[in-house]
């Protein structure tokens, strides 16, 4: 078919029938956005809570998983999705507290992405479950960009990663319903406090609930659970 | 850090879309890019630049434009730019959610985005029937 004939698009400009502009407008964030969508009817449909748990690497966020199935797998039918590069170590992890587990291996890929979900979404009995928590890739930048079709999106930091850490990612806190702070049993040797943590994710977005935890010592797990309303 | 894989769709669709319309070869690519869109257009540029050798759009010109967010409150209407805040001590300027007019929290509502706007293809020079 020769160029501009019988297309959707528009064409704009025609020059001495050699080179031709078109408007196309395809957006490829959107493609994304479309997906999460339909994950999320899907959720819907079948009665399924999904919360995106995203956070810094190392900061807790397989710990924090961990506690919640255990605490949570008496009273509520729980998957979890885990997203990692390569090893399936968290999965294993996870797994040891008798919840399904499924493991997206992402490559080299820094963040899931709502067709890998998808993908996961196929591999699960979803009318034998009430909630799912996915783990995505440790990266506080790329994960925000991309949603999943969760309800919650929860991010995990800690205050090992120093003073600065959110305001130097405000993004990912702009896409955040509830912030955990984890390792507070190291804040007074690291000189960071929950406190100040807090107060930085509320400038950058007041809507945002802030709960302290430590994992460790199993402190604050049962403020997540409020706070997620799971 | 997902540049490449972004970049990856542009070329794939303007791809499509030079087969498609039986372009022998793309000259320019127009990608417009949120401004609340987590890119950095340097590393889409040289992403953009290594996907395209060998293929009909090798030496093409890709054309970025930032798109501006916008934001609205759902408490008291406002409607604007996303507003800034600095933390003095850090020497930190950040971005906030938090509405300069009521204080309640807006929603980011233009600026997301990453899309191809318009491509400059160059026909077959022996174009089949019209």
């Amino acid at each position: 078919m020769p160029i501009g004939v019988n297309s959707l698009a528009r064409l704009v400009k025609h020059d001495e029938g050699e080179i031709f502009d078109i408007e196309l407008e395809k957006n490829i964030l959107k493609a994304n956005d479309e997906l999460a969508s339909k994950n999320r009817e899907l959720l819907t449909r079948h009665g399924v809570k999904a919360i995106d748990i995203m956070g810094s690497i190392g900061s807790g966020k397989t710990s924090l998983i961990e506690h919640l199935a255990q605490r949570l797998k008496e009273r509520r039918r729980i998957a979890v999705i885990n997203g990692d590069l390569t090893t399936t170590i968290d999965a294993d992890r996870v797994s040891r507290h008798g919840v399904e587990v499924i493991q997206i291996n992402t490559g080299k890929e820094c963040h899931l992405d709502a067709n890998l979900v998808a993908k996961a979404l196929d591999n699960i009995d979803l009318g034998k479950l009430d909630l799912i928590l996915i783990e995505n890739v440790g990266n506080l930048i790329c994960p925000g960009e991309f949603r999943l079709g969760a309800d919650k999106r929860l991010v995990v930091i800690s205050v090992t990663e120093g003073p600065y850490m959110v305001l130097k990612h405000p993004f990912i806190f702009m896409e955040a319903d509830v912030v955990v702070v984890n390792k507070l049993d190291l804040s007074e040797a690291m000189g960071v406090r929950f406190e100040d943590l807090q107060a930085d994710v509320k400038k950058i977005n007041p809507k945002t609930r802030v709960v302290g935890t430590s994992c460790r010592k199993n402190v604050g797990v049962e403020k997540v659970i409020e706070a997620l309303q799971i | 850090m997902h540049e490449l894989s972004m970049a990856n769709s542009i070329v794939e669709t303007v791809l499509e879309e030079a087969k498609k319309r039986n372009a022998s070869s793309v000259i320019e690519v127009a990608v417009v890019v949120g401004e609340f869109s987590m890119l950095g257009l340097e590393q889409l540029r040289f992403s953009y630049r290594v996907l395209t050798e060998d293929t009909p759009l090798a030496n093409s010109k890709l054309r970025i434009k930032r798109e501006d967010g916008k934001v609205r409150c759902g408490g008291c209407g406002f409607e604007g730019p996303i507003q800034f805040k600095q933390k003095q001590e850090y020497h930190l300027v950040f971005p906030t959610l938090e509405c300069p007019r009521c204080g309640e929290a807006v929603e980011m509502v233009a600026g997301r985005g990453c899309y191809v706007k318009s491509i400059k293809l160059r026909a077959r020079e022996s174009s089949p029937n019209p």
